[in-house]
């Protein structure tokens, strides 16, 4: 199996300010994001990072996309480094989340056509691409109105379509179903299983062990910012209920639930 | 480079599409500093405005100093009034239908005649007004200008300018003084809120919707991204600068009384070209350093409250030249101090070359520097992610 996303030993840490400082009772000033975390994903898989909210998660596929940096190690997309050669990281890879919004006032047809240029594609690239993926999803309808005028489920295929406008061969998603409603995020959850049968890598993170056990290969548990456990669903499971062995682990990570 | 040119189309794109920004931007200044001008200069100098003014003991020599000029309208109607009735007359002006009194010595033409009188047994004239009413003190000041004049040519010690004497400036120069005075400062306030108008919406309105990251997760460099910005803000603003100004020189006559041809005639083409590179500088500088407290701030509310003592800074900055203009080198090293001390310097015909050198250069030099402050910022999550 051919290695396509590396994580080495990545540390972040964030300085609080003092009404965060408060809150999370800390003394320090600071809050360690990720400590040491390490992982890889194999190519033409979909790896899944399994956590609880502020486990990491979202700072960990943040470094992977470049958007932030990391305080230590380093790791690597398609063999690239993502604090060395940012730029190349993110020509490979396409990037979903939620807080990754498109600007309102603009139709997903002229975004589309933004975007895609933003990634280097020529004109022609950029309509074929758009023949390809605005019909499957429906977005052929809408492609003229303002996103501002579209719904929640609709601003999120735009953004699909827009994430992966360069077809990347890694596609990283950040609970890619969050907020959906049940019709859209089994728009998703079909569409990563196509892309998977494209050959595509794929990493998700999420808290909904449901997804974890319908769609990925191999799953990282992360707690506190640490790999807790690692391996594929069944080496991870043993045969039993993911959720079950996820509060296992869970307690023996952090004491009580 | 490429990149660059997408970020300008599509910052033009978002601003030129949306009736509302070019409408509040590019049209209302200009139209609304037109109309503001031109109302305020037609209160300020109404020339057809009169006076009504009562005079007691009137003379023919009296009413003859205030004979208009061939072709110009009389400014003062005389009404001839008697001694008994100055209180009501009084009242009259308190209530704004007689704009002044004139209470004359009964012989005031053998006055004039006569010439001089010591000081203690000078006679008295009495003009009453009310400061309450804009006409009764225009009124009173035409009538003591007037009256001074006269008494100052009759038997003084010596009189100045009334024989010979005079302003050796042509009118080319004075008119040019004058808009050297004030054009830095208005160039400089317009350049500033065309800025406000676009730069704390397109940084700071970004960030808080979120619009920043996903653009930052395309191939694109953090600068690539800050220069097309910064390049497509310029030109907004200074689109917006134009208007305002269209609405100036358009509405400059009523306010100043003088013609926008005049001016404009007085600048030779180098000129032009010299402030078209200074505005420019100032602009880039101007929308850099926005964008900057913009990136700082997490909503654009914030960033328009972080720009305003930054105006006030760039507009008491603005106002120097009214009170002080300096040739020395050094000062050319000041940012925004610089295009204010040039732009004076092309309005008032006194252009250096060496100053314009030093100026265009420190400027590049500042503007880069402020170019790669926000390109470190964009990389920073702190700044990006702020919340």
């Amino acid at each position: 199996m051919q290695e396509i996303i590396r994580a080495e030993n990545v540390r972040k840490v964030f300085r609080l300010s003092a009404k965060q400082r408060k809150l999370e009772h800390s003394t320090t000033g600071k809050k360690v994001a990720l400590d040491g975390l390490s992982f890889t994903a194999y190519e033409g898989e979909i790896y899944g990072l399994l956590g609880p909210n502020g486990a990491g998660k979202t700072t960990m596929l943040r470094i992977l996309s470049t958007l932030i940096r990391a305080d230590g190690g380093d790791a690597y997309v398609a063999g690239k480094s993502v604090t060395r050669e940012p730029e190349a990281v993110r020509a490979s890879i396409g990037f979903l989340t939620s807080e990754l919004k498109l600007e309102d006032f603009f139709t997903p047809a002229y975004l589309f056509e933004f975007f895609g240029r933003l990634h280097g594609l020529s004109a022609e690239q950029i309509a074929a691409r758009k023949g390809e993926l605005f019909p499957r999803f429906g977005i052929d309808s809408f492609a003229e109105v303002k996103v501002g005028d579209l719904s929640t489920g609709m601003k999120q295929k735009v953004s699909l379509v827009i994430s992966i406008i360069h077809d990347p061969a890694v596609i990283i998603f950040d609970e890619p179903t969050n907020g959906l409603d049940v019709l859209t995020a089994r728009v998703v959850t079909d569409f990563l299983r196509e892309l998977k049968g494209q050959g595509k890598s794929i990493i998700v993170s999420t808290h909904i062990f449901s997804l974890v056990e319908k769609l990925c290969d191999r799953v990282g548990i992360i707690i506190g910012g640490k790999m807790a456990a690692e391996g594929t669903l069944a080496e991870v499971t043993g045969g039993e209920d993911l959720e079950e062995v996820f509060f296992e682990i869970y307690k023996k990570a952090v004491g009580e639930v | 480079m490429n990149n660059i040119l997408t970020i300008i189309r599509k910052e033009f794109a978002r601003f030129f599409r949306d009736k509302r920004l070019v409408l509040g931007t590019l049209i209302l200044p200009g139209v609304l500093i037109f109309l503001l001008y031109t109302l305020m200069g037609s209160v300020f100098f109404d020339s057809e405005e009169s006076y009504t003014v009562k005079v007691i003991h009137s003379s023919p020599e009296f009413t003859a100093l205030f004979t208009p000029e061939e072709g110009e309208k009389s400014q003062i109607v005389f009404e001839e009034a008697s001694a008994a009735d100055a209180d009501s007359i009084k009242e009259e002006i308190r209530a704004g239908n007689v704009d002044a009194l004139v209470v004359l010595p009964e012989n005031f033409g053998d006055i004039l005649a006569g010439g001089f009188v010591p000081a203690p047994m000078a006679p008295n004239i009495e003009i009453w007004f009310d400061s309450a009413h804009t006409s009764s003190v225009s009124a009173y000041s035409l009538l003591s200008s007037v009256l001074d004049a006269v008494e100052d040519t009759l038997g003084s010690l010596y009189n100045i300018n009334v024989t010979a004497g005079g302003n050796l400036s042509t009118a080319q120069e004075a008119t040019a003084n004058y808009y050297a005075t004030l054009l830095p400062f208005l160039i400089l306030t317009f350049l500033y809120s065309g800025c406000m108008g676009v730069a704390p919406e397109s940084i700071a309105g970004e960030k808080e919707r979120g619009t920043i990251a996903t653009l930052l997760v395309t191939p694109i460099r953090r600068s690539q991204l800050v220069i097309g910005k910064i390049v497509s803000l310029s030109c907004i603003s200074a689109l917006s600068a134009i208007s305002s100004f269209i609405g100036t020189f358009l509405s400059m006559p009523k306010l100043m009384g003088g013609g926008i041809g005049d001016m404009l005639a007085s600048y030779s083409v180098g000129s032009y070209f010299a402030l078209f590179g200074v505005m420019l500088s100032a602009v880039l500088l101007i929308v850099s350093l926005i964008s900057i407290l913009s990136a700082l701030a997490k909503s654009v509310k914030e960033a328009t409250t972080f720009s305003v003592p930054l105006m006030i800074v760039v507009m008491l900055v603005g106002l120097s030249s009214m009170m002080f203009t300096t040739s020395s080198l050094g000062a050319c090293f000041i940012p925004v101090f610089n295009c204010v001390q040039v732009m004076a310097a092309i309005f008032s015909l006194k252009f250096s070359a060496v100053n314009f050198a030093v100026t265009m250069v420190a400027n590049a030099v500042y503007i880069v520097l402020l170019v790669w402050i926000l390109t470190k910022m964009f990389e920073s999550e702190r700044v990006v992610f702020g919340k």
